[in-house]
């Protein structure tokens, strides 16, 4: 085993160009693998890990056509609304928020269209309204308090120059909304998505006053610790539906689980995923054409070769394995190639994303990817060089020795 | 000396398909080998003499007829097992030496022992003392291509004693070598006959080659006409 191998390196070295040209149309499948899947991964171990850092306690009640268009909807839903959902039982706590996308001008700078949400000030509603959607916490200054009408807490990318605005905003700055003005008391840590990041916050009162609502456009409960969500989900649901008088499968809104809303990103972003190694396998398959090809030029050059080796003793299975390994060993080098090639460009990517303020493009390579990648690549190769291969063993010394 | 038949050939065809036309390259040939017989094949080319000669080294199988080696019939013998009897019984020389080009003399030497799974320290150690007596023990990490004809036939002569086969079988050893390289390997095929009692079988059509042999087969149109 050990001597063919030693023989199939020496041969793939004395032939330096081809097997260099091989090896990079398999390095550039592998890559594109390797970058593609750790972007899926690390965006997959994000969501999971919001998921375990907010718990899957909490349900969403939001309009059904939610979405047309964020804080755009033709339902909405009313204070009595939500304290007939607060009386249901198994709900701990609920709280409601008011969603629309505000004018905001700062200073002389040209104006932005963020969504401008309300929120509750009670610490333990608007907890809720942080975990859902806002953030992780203040970074700086401080959260809305009871009393605070033209005051706003904003998301992380205020800070940032040239992001919003040309100049980051400070504390105690005065910003417009709707032409109202108000005072910036507070900033959320990064999220990672630039939409979110770019969010204001108001208390109820004050975007009652500035967005001119009354209702709220999205209701978040929060389940008792021994209550199964899934089912407490369903009987909200059905209570709702009887409370607005609609017929089931005619309601005009969606009740959902935290799980829920995770399971639908995370499967589409498995079928995103997906989709794009799927792309990266054609070129793998390609290479794979491609090291057939080599291998199979490689026996008619060498058929006199073999014939030589079969003359003095070879059994068909060494040059069977001598052309398995070949092969093999083009697709490990390859993958190995490929994969420190796939890991640069994430990274790198990594890195240009993290700054154009998506931190949540943060690419994973978990140890199984790496060795699978590498275990893969040796796999194409040999399975590519099986049939020229088993070709190469089946030929009969006579003949490739005949043109004597 | 008593001679006992090492190779033996009976009523042997070979018959290839050439497009729609079967042509049959050996016509009932018999003949037989003995052991440290130093045997000459001469024939005119188109003649048949390389077609007996991949038949004994086996190379190749009949169509029809018996081949014996050491008194086993190779005839219905598989690939694998074939290779692994020419490996040990026999050591070939090609017209066109047919080392390997990527691999130093030392390991073409040393090549044949690797199918016959011997150890690397003792491989190394045999193919150094078969380049030795070949007189190429100066010349071991050179590779095919730097080698003069006769140094590479010298090379190919120790490779054939690698496994130190009793059959040495001699494919025009001389017909690409000038006469004196020609004269070299001729001299060495002759002292291996002599001193290690090796049975020799050699094609050729140089007369001045064939003197040295115990006996001359003649073949012609697949048939033996003398010698047998």
């Amino acid at each position: 085993m050990n001597n063919v191998l030693k023989y199939s390196i020496s041969n793939l070295l004395s032939r330096k160009g081809r097997s260099f040209l091989t090896i990079l149309s398999i390095l550039i499948g592998i890559a594109a693998i390797v970058a593609l899947s750790s972007f899926g991964l690390g965006i997959k171990y994000y969501m999971e890990d919001i998921a375990r850092t907010m718990g899957a306690d909490k349900i969403m009640i939001m309009p059904k056509d939610y979405a047309t268009a964020l804080g755009e909807s033709n339902v909405e839903f009313t204070e009595r609304d939500l304290d007939f959902l607060k009386r249901i039982k198994g709900v701990d706590e609920a709280t409601g928020m008011i969603v629309s996308v505000g004018k905001v001008k700062f200073k002389d700078y040209k104006e932005v269209y963020p969504y401008v949400t309300g929120i509750s000030t009670n610490s333990k509603e608007r907890r809720l309204a942080e975990e859902m959607f806002v953030g992780y916490g203040i970074i700086e200054g401080r959260t809305l308090k009871k009393g605070d009408v033209l005051k706003a807490t904003l998301g992380y990318n205020y800070l940032i120059p040239n992001n919003l605005f040309k100049k980051p905003v400070s504390l105690g700055d005065k910003i417009k909304i709707n032409d109202i003005e108000v005072e910036v008391v507070g900033f959320y840590e990064e999220i990672g998505n630039p939409q979110d990041d770019s969010n204001v916050y108001l208390s109820l009162e004050g975007a009652k006053k500035i967005l001119g609502k009354e209702n709220y456009f999205f209701i978040l409960l929060r389940a008792a610790p021994d209550q199964n969500v899934a089912e407490l989900g369903n009987r909200i649901k059905e209570k709702f539906r009887k409370y607005r008088d609609q017929k089931e499968g005619e309601e005009d809104f969606f009740v959902q689980t935290y799980e829920e809303i995770i399971e639908t990103y995370g499967s589409v972003i498995n079928i995103f995923i997906g989709v794009l190694v799927l792309i990266a396998l054609i070129s793998v398959f390609v290479a794979a054409v491609n090291i057939a090809n080599t291998m199979y030029s490689s026996i008619l050059e060498r058929t006199q070769e073999i014939g030589i080796m079969k003359a003095i003793g070879a059994k068909n299975r060494f040059i069977a394995l001598m052309f398995m390994f070949e092969a093999g060993i083009l697709g490990l080098v390859g993958g190995g190639i490929g994969i420190l090639l796939g890991y640069g460009i994430a990274k790198v990517g990594g890195i240009m994303a993290a700054s154009a303020g998506l931190s949540m493009l943060k690419p994973a390579f978990p140890l199984w990817l790496i060795t699978g990648c590498l275990v893969f690549a040796f796999l194409v190769g040999s399975f590519s060089g099986l049939f020229p291969a088993i070709q190469a063993s089946k030929l009969k010394p006579v003949d490739t020795l005949r043109y004597e | 000396m008593k001679f006992k038949k090492i190779i033996e050939l009976v009523n042997v065809w070979k018959t290839y398909q050439v497009g729609a036309v079967e042509v049959n390259a050996l016509r009932g040939i018999n003949f037989s080998v003995k052991k440290g017989e130093f045997v000459a094949i001469q024939g005119p080319s188109g003649s048949g003499k390389s077609t007996a000669m991949h038949l004994i080294g086996c190379l190749d199988l009949p169509t029809k007829g018996k081949v014996y080696l050491e008194g086993k019939d190779i005839s219905c013998m598989s690939e694998s097992l074939l290779a692994q009897i020419r490996g040990k019984k026999v050591g070939f020389v090609f017209q066109q030496f047919n080392l390997i080009q990527n691999l130093t003399a030392l390991e073409n030497v040393a090549l044949p022992m690797i199918f016959q799974g011997v150890n690397e320290k003792e491989r190394i150690k045999k193919a150094r003392n078969l380049l030795e007596l070949v007189e190429l023990g100066d010349r071991v990490n050179h590779y095919p291509n730097q080698l003069s004809g006769g140094e590479q036939q010298r090379v190919a002569i120790a490779r054939a004693l690698a496994n130190d086969p009793d059959i040495i079988l001699a494919d025009e050893p001389t017909g690409n070598l000038d006469s004196k390289a020609g004269k070299e390997i001729i001299d060495i095929l002759f002292t291996l006959h002599k001193k290690e009692k090796k049975t020799i079988v050699m094609v050729t059509h140089d007369n001045r080659l064939a003197k040295y042999a115990h006996r001359i087969v003649h073949i012609k149109d697949g048939k033996v006409i003398r010698g047998e």
